[in-house]
């Protein structure tokens, strides 16, 4: 079922809504909430979350004989619902970023609104799980990211399946952001990363949506899932493992290297060329062994970018 | 005295071109270091403009008494170049807050780096007055705002600077990676002025903070005691969280004022409406809720719902 989070006017268009799926049993409040499209661009998580919509909807007219909702899920695919339109990463009207409007504020600014209704309407579930991909320059591996996590999160983090589990520390700036104003709500909090802003990756898509639907059967809310053995292919990062490399050169950069890869230590990974001489400059090599977990994809490189993230096997 | 233009940062961009941070540096004797720096938002410039002011200032006393420069004073009048030349608040291309960005470091992207080089530039500093001009959609008065953590430093100095009124605000860490707060938690003194309004330059506020700043380096020592200085004329008021009242729409439309910024209000007055263009019926009017003063005044006109229109500072206290 569609209901509005929130309805708000706008200066000269119609008066404009943040709507949500509402789906299974009714009850006070959903077991599992997901939400995507906090930032505009981000694609990835809200064609999946609108996919998953569609096949939980689906489960309830009985489209998926075998398939129960036993609790009811709560689904966002996308808070700025003007920047997916607009394709701006921000509050299209003021440049400001709503993941960092939290935890909100009933009175405030209008992404600050948006923002409280958001948690509001999802911090008291079970579980929570914020979709993100990395900018419109760079591709993650889809992930789970966890902040100072506890190892009951930690187990919990391998329900989704997917190839790697990355800690993180905290960062001011994350103080302002939804997955830090839901920890201090009992359940657990779940960030994903899948692949590039801008754009749909349909292989990262369905690995991610094959995720939220084994992590639905896991944790006892979808009855009826097919749950593989758990695979050993999952990689559980600890804070500081990461292997970066920045781009000595400024320049144009090619790569063909997809994430998800082992490569080995001083592997070629890709050339910057000279934009005006179109000379090769630099020729980019693995820096260490491992999980090839993130890659720059816009070539136009400023001296300093991130080009590449390994991380060495656990 | 010597008068210098350098480059503190140089970082290459993708096409030939390369991004270069300049200072000017006027140096006399051995006595403090200060610095102004400015346009760490692309969109602000009226502390732009105060480096001019001052630079000029300057370059008279090189003429008239180069002796009275007992120390050294750095202006960097464009910390975001790329910004200000293409009219965009953060940095463009990195899209990114380059006062979210500090202290920086060494490895890592433009922001990054570039906080890095300034925090180095700065080090051993006496005093920072980085200047902003508040943002496209509000005006505001010239004020010092300072993070309640570094009251007892930073008040005694911007009781001097010659603004209208000192703002303390909570900590908020998000704010930890601004410069201000990267500078006050290496012990050197940082004050944020906030005054105007963003894409335009107030002359006579720029004017206001020049001699402010003027008389705060003659106390520490930079400038000798007998070189005459203009009056100061401006005695601050002091706000906090508990006499700053907030006031953010009820409803999207053109907001249109009926109150001059910077003016006396009593409770229940008018300061505003918001109007549609589509009716002829006003939407909502909006009222001062305490007798105060209005220090923040919309600028740009269209406001969602929540955006905020104006700020009032409940008197308390010593009047102006």
């Amino acid at each position: 079922m569609k209901r509005d989070l929130l309805l708000m006017t706008a200066p000269v268009r119609d008066s404009f809504d943040i709507p949500c799926h509402e789906i299974g049993p009714k009850s006070a409040h959903p077991a599992a909430a997901f939400v995507a499209g906090l930032h505009g661009d981000e694609l990835n998580g809200i064609f999946i979350l609108s996919r998953l919509a569609d096949f939980l909807n689906g489960v309830e007219v009985g489209k998926h004989p075998g398939l129960k909702l036993l609790k009811k899920v709560l689904i966002i695919p996308a808070v700025n619902v003007l920047g997916v339109n607009l394709r701006c990463r921000t509050w299209p009207f003021d440049r400001s970023d709503m993941n960092r409007m939290f935890p909100g504020n009933v009175s405030g600014e209008t992404t600050q609104r948006i923002a409280l209704a958001v948690l509001n309407a999802t911090k008291n579930a079970e579980y929570r799980v914020d979709l993100h991909t990395a900018g419109t320059d760079f591709e993650e591996l889809p992930q789970v990211r966890l902040y100072s996590p506890s190892n009951e999160q930690r187990e919990a983090a391998r329900f989704f399946g997917l190839p790697a589990i990355m800690e993180r520390s905290i960062s001011p700036v994350f103080t302002t952001t939804l997955m830090h104003a839901w920890q201090v709500w009992p359940g657990q909090s779940f960030l994903l990363r899948v692949g590039q802003g801008g754009t749909v990756q349909l292989g990262h898509c369905q690995q991610v949506f094959r995720g939220l639907v084994s992590f639905l059967g896991r944790a006892g809310i979808l009855e009826g899932v097919h749950l593989a053995e758990e695979d050993e292919e999952i990689c559980h990062f600890k804070q500081g493992g990461s292997k970066r490399l920045y781009a000595g050169k400024a320049g144009t950069f090619v790569s063909d290297c997809q994430v998800g890869r082992w490569v080995s230590k001083g592997k070629e990974l890709g050339y910057i060329y000279d934009s005006f001489s179109g000379n090769v400059i630099e020729k980019v090599e693995a820096p260490a062994s491992g999980l090839l977990t993130g890659i720059r994809r816009h070539p136009l490189l400023f001296e300093g970018d991130l080009l590449l993230r390994i991380n060495p096997k656990p | 005295m010597t008068q210098t233009t350098e480059t503190i940062f140089s970082l290459a961009m993708p096409y030939r071109e390369t991004l270069d941070i300049r200072r000017t540096v006027y140096k006399g004797g051995n006595g403090p270091r200060v610095a102004v720096t400015a346009g760490i938002h692309g969109d602000e410039l009226e502390g732009l403009y105060v480096c001019h002011r001052l630079a000029a200032w300057l370059d008279q006393l090189q003429l008239s008494n180069p002796a009275a420069l007992l120390g050294q004073v750095e202006l960097y009048p464009a910390l975001n170049p790329l910004g200000l030349d293409t009219l965009t608040r953060s940095v463009p291309v990195f899209d990114s807050d380059l006062n979210r960005s500090f202290p920086g470091s060494q490895q890592g992207d433009l922001p990054k780096r570039l906080a890095a080089a300034v925090m180095t530039a700065l080090d051993g500093a006496s005093l920072v007055v980085d200047i902003h001009a508040s943002n496209i959609y509000l005006r505001e008065i010239p004020q010092v705002r300072i993070n309640s953590e570094f009251t007892d430093t930073l008040v005694p100095l911007a009781q001097q600077a010659n603004l209208d009124m000192i703002w303390i605000h909570g900590a908020a860490t998000v704010l930890e990676a601004t410069v201000a707060h990267s500078l006050n938690s290496r012990n050197i003194p940082c004050l944020v002025v906030e005054m105007g309004v963003g894409m335009r330059l107030t002359p006579e506020y720029c004017e206001q903070l020049t001699i402010g700043l003027l008389h705060l380096w003659q106390g520490l020592g930079v400038l000798a005691p007998e070189v005459p200085l203009p009056p100061l004329t401006h005695h601050p008021m002091v706000a906090d969280d508990s006499n700053v009242h907030y006031l953010n729409a009820q409803t999207s439309g053109l907001f249109v004022p009926a109150a001059a910024h910077w003016t006396d209000l009593r409770r229940g007055e008018l300061l505003g409406t918001i109007v549609s263009p589509f009716h002829g019926a006003v939407l909502s009017e909006v009222r001062s809720p305490v007798d105060g003063i209005l220090f923040t005044l919309r600028e740009y006109p269209l406001v969602y719902e929540g955006s905020l229109m104006a700020r009032v500072m409940a008197r308390k206290g010593g009047a102006r």
